[in-house]
């Protein structure tokens, strides 16, 4: 099991702030790009954390079971 | 004894007070954030505090605005902001700036301020602010708002992380207020906690929040730390600086609506929409394409060199980041449309002119 937090924009677009999916051995990237292709985030752009720590070598970071993912969108608003 | 309730704190005291007293912190924007930090600065008796705003005082700021007066509508944010902090703190000095920050006063006004706070409500800006920065090893506390969420950290502090660490991809088109909307509360809760870091900074009290991401969410009061560390390992100095910013800032011209559409037979001419496919109204020209910016820097190939292109978005302020783009990959004749597809839309249907 996988949890997934959006934040923002993303979150907005998912149209949920969280969910749960079915964990697969996949780097982080893999992840990314899948939910990029299932809910059409090409147009946002966002920095991604595991465990509460942003990660930016997304390629070669490996999830284990029971990670917690976050997509982390750029506030503006002042 | 007017700080006499901060003072017989432990973490405070007569030399905590003394710090504050000699301390300089510049606030960047005197809008929503801008409004609620200052007072909490001035009250604390922060010696010296800079405020950098060149906007006049708008109805709509005051739902959140909440420093400003209804009858001060159109007087300068910068000045009236300085007239309410010096009224409710005579001791201090207040430095109100009637400017921009840009590429210009950006260094000069750092190197002064030992605290910069990013009240800004765009991310060209911030980014802005970073460099200027890092060039003058400086720390800045960041904020910002989307909706119901905020988010804070404390950037290049003590050798820290900065704001690129965390959002490298400068292309982003995050919305402001203006277009996603904002309570009050919001900007001043997210306001309370950048004022909240400047003053444990300055006491050196508390844990500041650099290297760390906080968002927090006014919804469900969440709150969530995310550690980011340092990545950028290519710090700017003062010459990469201006050329970098230099060639942002001078090139960058915008043509009227009006102008821009007196050229819809020029085949010269190319109209460059640069919104999401799904926003509207959709202006159909006949020389035209849609790329969205942030798609924009891989398809600079359907673009051709040899035109001159005018660029337009919603409203006039991702096709100026577009024009930069394009200016920094050798198109020179390169026009951002000011007022974007909503003035288009406007001067079509009113002189109905014929676009297709």
């Amino acid at each position: 099991m996988l949890k997934l937090k959006y934040f923002g924009a993303v979150a907005e677009k998912i149209k949920v702030q969280e969910e749960n999916i079915p964990f697969s051995n996949s780097s982080l990237q893999e992840l990314v790009d899948a939910l990029e292709q299932k809910y059409d985030l090409t147009s946002l752009s966002y920095s991604i954390a595991v465990n509460q720590k942003i990660v930016q070598d997304t390629n070669n970071y490996m999830l284990i079971s029971n990670d917690v993912v976050a997509l982390l969108p750029p506030f503006a608003g002042g | 004894m007017r700080y006499n309730r901060q003072i017989i704190l432990p973490e405070v005291g007569e030399k905590g007070q003394e710090k504050l007293t000699q301390a300089k912190v510049l606030i960047i924007g005197a809008g929503g954030l801008g409004a609620a930090i200052l007072p909490y600065l001035a009250a604390a008796g922060i010696g010296e505090i800079g405020i950098i705003d060149d906007d006049a005082i708008e109805i709509s700021n005051l739902q959140r605005q909440v420093i400003y007066k209804s009858d001060a509508v159109g007087k300068s944010k910068a000045l009236e902001a300085k007239e309410m902090a010096l009224s409710l703190n005579p001791l201090i000095q207040i430095n109100a700036i009637t400017d921009t920050l840009n590429v210009k006063n950006a260094i000069p006004l750092f190197e002064y301020y030992d605290i910069m706070v990013d009240a800004t409500d765009n991310l060209h800006t911030k980014y802005l602010i970073n460099d200027a920065c890092v060039v003058t090893h400086k720390p800045f506390v960041y904020g910002s708002i989307y909706k119901f969420q905020g988010q804070i950290s404390v950037f290049n502090y003590q050798n820290g992380p900065t704001y690129r660490c965390l959002f490298p991809d400068e292309s982003s088109n995050s919305k402001n207020c203006v277009d996603s909307g904002v309570m009050g509360i919001s900007v001043g809760i997210i306001g309370m906690f950048q004022a909240n870091e400047v003053l444990k900074m300055v006491l050196g009290i508390g844990n500041v929040l650099s290297g760390e991401l906080l968002i927090y969410n006014m919804l469900n009061n969440d709150q969530q730390k995310f550690d980011l560390v340092k990545t950028n390992t290519n710090p700017l100095n003062q010459l990469d600086f201006e050329k970098k910013y230099n060639i942002i800032e001078n090139t960058v011209l915008e043509i009227s609506a009006k102008e821009a559409l007196e050229q819809i037979d020029n085949s010269d001419v190319l109209f460059l929409d640069v919104r999401n496919e799904e926003e509207l109204p959709k202006i159909s020209l006949t020389n035209s394409i849609q790329i969205p910016l942030s798609d924009l820097e891989e398809n600079l190939k359907k673009l051709d060199l040899n035109k001159a292109i005018l660029i337009y978005c919603q409203s006039g302020i991702r096709s100026k980041k577009a024009a930069e783009i394009l200016k920094k990959h050798q198109f020179l004749k390169v026009q951002s449309i000011s007022g974007g597809a909503l003035k288009l839309q406007e001067i079509i249907a009113n002189n109905a002119i014929s676009v297709s």
